[in-house]
């Protein structure tokens, strides 16, 4: 293993043994959701974040333009604009402007743009002093520390920790009360703003239009800080740009009620220009700053990035930042945003760790109020990390040389089945692995794998049925076919009593997905051909799956795996066309009304993170359990990630899945339900290995085998 | 959405920031709301609708010190500070000050307290029916100090518990008061 990735994991470790923190974060996660949905009531998101996105999208097409309709605009009202293509360049200009100046105090507003370039380090080098007055900022400056997070900087902290901090600061001592504290604050920082001869700001708006600037804040240190020193130094990342002020109040609008849940914030500051200071014009430098943003403007698979505005949901509802904190899920930025910047403007090596760390589960995508793919970005770059760095030697000889071999693998897999019966005691759990398999199920047992699997018994199922209404190619999916072989006997039997013949292609083989998320691109690629020539060689009306993500794979992986290849490409997208999850095909083509008997159960349903975010089910399964009698009940979180994520919990990541799981199983516990329902294999393996490893009572199943149990009651 | 109605959303919008509003009868009650506010000295920038009210010599006359013209040495001692609004936004309660005379940005920052006089004429739907307005004072002058007030200051920074007042005013007072101006532009 690297010793970066080693370090890594140590930070990952100590950041799991904190448990105060990951409850703030938890809190704080659930308090955001609840404020953000009341934001935006009355208002359509999915039409305010297309608009945005559409607006960046012509912004970064005409970025050279708006450029110069920016530095035209600010410069004739008396605005300095410098260009800085690097960090470096960002500092030595501040820094030289500092000196000539002869500039002692620096008050600064909060700018993560100021974080990415450590430009306070550069201030003092020249020997003047740098005073933070966000009050996140402040006391993380005080405490030598760098932010957690985007909008929050000191999220991590306690108001203990602060009290000590400001203790040390005023020389008595500070209770740890908090709005005792910010009156601290308030009072320790108002000497800085008539005291310094220089104010930095950021800026979260630049607009080609007038060449002014907006700040969006809450606390009014940056309107102190850009009026009362003579000089105001605005540093300004160039994907900040906007054509018009319309285009400002698009973003205004999506800002502060994605970010902190508020309409608006506190203040918003429109400045443009050399305004009134001390009775003479304010002495403005606007510091454009490139640092990597035109290398992701070239990127095709990354430049959506840009759009982004800064408001830190990602983080907000991701389940590995609220499992680790920003600190080890960040570099400067932070979460899924914080990995694809990183990447850009720090360099891959930064981002390395982090892009392995994301569990994929897209929560992050469905609040983004750009519309940014941020899964499929961090996807992207860990393809390019295992381009650059490989995808590590033993996988990478078990992608090439066995997943691409079909055969083998198969033939491979039949022998663990047979290899692992001395610690499956002949049940179909593994409770306990020897030495040091031993991690992998003393917190989630395992599912043996089946003696045979489905492949070999497929052909023996009888199919009840006449005139077939349609005819479905089932593609099982690795752990349906070799560790879950009922679930197929399930689909069978509850599709037959629907009028659907189902057939089982052999030649069908692994969906390529933990090879592509593994950065194995091109064994993806040649498991796509194998698969579009499998699925469709019988003709069938439909191909229905069982696991989601098998399901995205052949949805949408395959057909941009193969778009550039002429003579897969229009294949690829026919069997995209046909695919389609096992419960939308049942609800939205097959009438399951007089099939289902009634069974008396108490249910709960745990959405897929690519069942729901992927391939938008989530109200069908509920659908049909309800219709089969089931009483379903809604556990918090529903749509949370189960932390399995493939090998992310095998091997990659087992400590931070096992924690995301503690929380799903706490959420399906609370929810009084007698049975967790899921549509997914992976899920299915994570959250029923977790309930067993507890003795709990709630049974976990796939939807198919409820559907199945009714169908024999009806 | 009619006039009562922008006035009503607007209250409801400020107070659920956390904003104060008060509605005088007349400008001699206005003025003798300010004096229960004023607990020292007040910065009077100047300001056209706050001329014509007579503001300046009718707080002094009743008593009370006013720090005027160049607010940078006094504003910080300020009791309280006094502006005008140029126009709002119901739906979010936003005030929007023309702040570019810097004695307006110092007497709504730096003082605890901040008295913003509004005319109910000038009370705009939102964001975005602002814009043109926005447009307006760009296209007027060279250059701008736009403030849009929503409330006064306020941080989540330390355990994400919201505290009013930090670095700017900790209550922000509306007067509501009719006949102050009706042109948005002017403050």
């Amino acid at each position: 293993m690297k010793t970066r990735t080693k370090q890594y994991k140590q930070r990952v470790d100590a950041a799991l043994a904190t448990p105060k923190l990951q409850q703030a974060l938890h809190q704080f996660g659930d308090a955001y959701l609840l404020a953000r949905e009341k934001a935006f009531e009355g208002f359509d998101f999915e039409q305010l974040r297309a608009d945005v996105a559409q607006m960046k999208d012509c912004v970064l097409v005409d970025r050279q333009q708006l450029q110069e309709q920016f530095i035209a605009n600010a410069e004739a009202a008396g605005a300095r604009v410098f260009l800085a293509k690097t960090a470096e360049d960002a500092n030595r200009y501040i820094a030289d402007l500092v000196r000539e100046r002869g500039v002692r105090l620096v008050v600064k507003s909060k700018s993560m743009a100021s974080e990415e370039i450590h430009l306070n380090r550069a201030i003092e080098k020249t020997g003047a002093k740098a005073l933070e007055t966000d009050l996140g900022e402040w006391i993380i400056q005080l405490a030598g520390q760098r932010p957690s997070h985007m909008v929050m900087p000191a999220i991590h902290m306690f108001k203990e920790e602060v009290a000590e901090l400001f203790s040390k600061q005023t020389g008595r001592e500070e209770p740890a009360e908090i709005e005792h504290l910010v009156q601290v604050a308030r009072e320790q920082l108002r000497q800085g703003y008539l005291e310094a001869d220089m104010g930095i700001s950021g800026a979260n708006l630049a607009i080609a239009e007038t060449g002014g600037i907006a700040l969006v804040t809450n606390e009014g240190n940056a309107r102190l800080a850009t009026t009362l020193p003579k000089i105001h130094v605005a540093l300004v990342g160039i994907e900040k740009l906007v054509p018009t002020l319309e285009d400002a109040a698009r973003v205004l609008q999506v800002l502060p009620r994605n970010a902190t849940g508020q309409q608006l914030t506190s203040y918003v500051s429109w400045i443009r220009g050399a305004v009134p200071c001390d009775g003479k014009a304010k002495e403005l430098h606007i510091v454009l700053l490139d640092n990597g943003r035109g290398a992701l403007a070239e990127s095709d698979k990354c430049r959506d990035a840009l759009r982004c505005i800064k408001c830190g949901a990602c983080a907000n509802v991701c389940p590995v930042y609220q499992s680790v904190g920003g600190h080890v899920f960040g570099h400067i930025y932070i979460g899924a945003i914080g990995i694809i910047l990183t990447a850009f403007y720090h360099g891959l090596d930064k981002a390395a760790e982090l892009v392995r760390a994301c569990i994929g589960c897209r929560a992050c995508v469905s609040v983004c109020p750009s519309r940014i793919d941020l899964e499929g970005i961090i996807l992207h770059l860990r393809e390019t990390l295992g381009d650059e760095e490989g995808v590590g030697a033993a996988k990478s000889l078990v992608f090439r040389k066995v997943l691409r071999n079909r055969a083998l693998f198969h033939t491979l897999l039949r022998t663990a089945a047979k290899l692992q019966k001395p610690v499956t005691r002949g049940e179909r759990t593994i409770r306990h692995l020897p030495l040091f398999f031993n991690s992998l199920t003393e917190w989630r047992s395992l599912p043996a794998i089946a003696d045979k699997p489905l492949r070999d018994t497929f052909a023996a199922i009888p199919q009840q049925i006449g005139k077939p209404q349609y005819t479905v190619a089932f593609f099982a999916g690795c752990l349906n076919d070799f560790v879950y072989p009922e679930m197929g006997e399930s689909l069978v039997k509850v599709l037959n009593r629907l009028g659907v013949r189902v057939t089982f292609p052999k030649k069908q083989n692994c969906c390529g997905v933990p090879a592509l998320y593994s950065g194995d691109r091109e064994t993806a690629t040649e498991l796509a051909r194998q698969n579009v020539e499998a699925l469709l060689a019988g003709s069938p009306d439909f191909i229905v799956t069982t696991c989601p993500t098998c399901t995205m794979a052949l949805q949408r992986d395959f057909v941009d795996q193969l778009k550039d290849n002429p003579a897969w490409a229009a294949r690829a997208e026919e069997l995209s066309a046909k695919t389609i999850d096992v419960a939308r095909l049942i609800h939205q083509y097959l009438d399951a009304g007089d099939v289902l008997g009634e069974v008396a159960e108490k249910v709960t349903y745990h959405d897929s993170c690519h069942l729901k975010r992927g391939a938008g089910v989530w109200q069908e399964p509920r659908a049909l359990l309800e219709q089969s009698g089931r009483e379903l009940v809604e556990m918090a979180h529903a749509d949370r990630c189960c932390g399995f994520g493939g090998s992310y919990s095998f091997s990659s990541h087992p400590e931070i899945a096992r924690r995301i799981l503690d929380d799903k199983l706490h959420d399906i516990e609370q929810s009084g339900a007698t049975c967790v329902a899921m549509d997914c294999p992976g899920c299915l393996l994570q959250i029923a290995g977790g309930l067993d490893n507890r003795r709990s009572k709630v049974r976990a199943r796939h939807t198919i085998e409820l559907l199945a149990e009714s169908v024999g009651k009806g | 959405m009619n006039e009562t109605n922008l006035i009503r959303t607007f209250c409801d919008a400020a107070e659920a920031v956390g904003a104060e509003i008060l509605r005088p009868a007349g400008s001699e009650q206005a003025l003798g709301m300010i004096r229960e506010l004023a607990t020292g000295p007040v910065a009077l920038p100047a300001f056209p609708s706050g001329e014509r009210l007579g503001l300046a010599a009718g707080l002094a006359g009743l008593g009370i010190e006013l720090l005027t013209g160049d607010l940078r040495a006094g504003a910080a001692a300020a009791a309280l500070g006094i502006t005008g609004v140029n126009f709002a936004l119901a739906a979010t309660g936003t005030l929007v000050l023309e702040s570019t005379p810097e004695p307006i940005r110092l007497a709504s920052t730096l003082p605890e307290r901040h008295v913003a006089l509004l005319d109910p004429k000038k009370i705009i739907p939102d964001l975005v029916a602002a814009t043109p307005l926005l447009r307006q004072f760009h296209q007027q002058q060279p250059q701008n100090y736009l403030a849009y007030i929503t409330g006064p200051s306020r941080t989540a920074d330390i355990e994400r518990v919201l505290t009013i007042g930090v670095h700017g005013p900790k209550e922000l007072y509306i007067l509501l008061l009719e006949g102050l101006s009706d042109d948005p532009l002017e403050m």
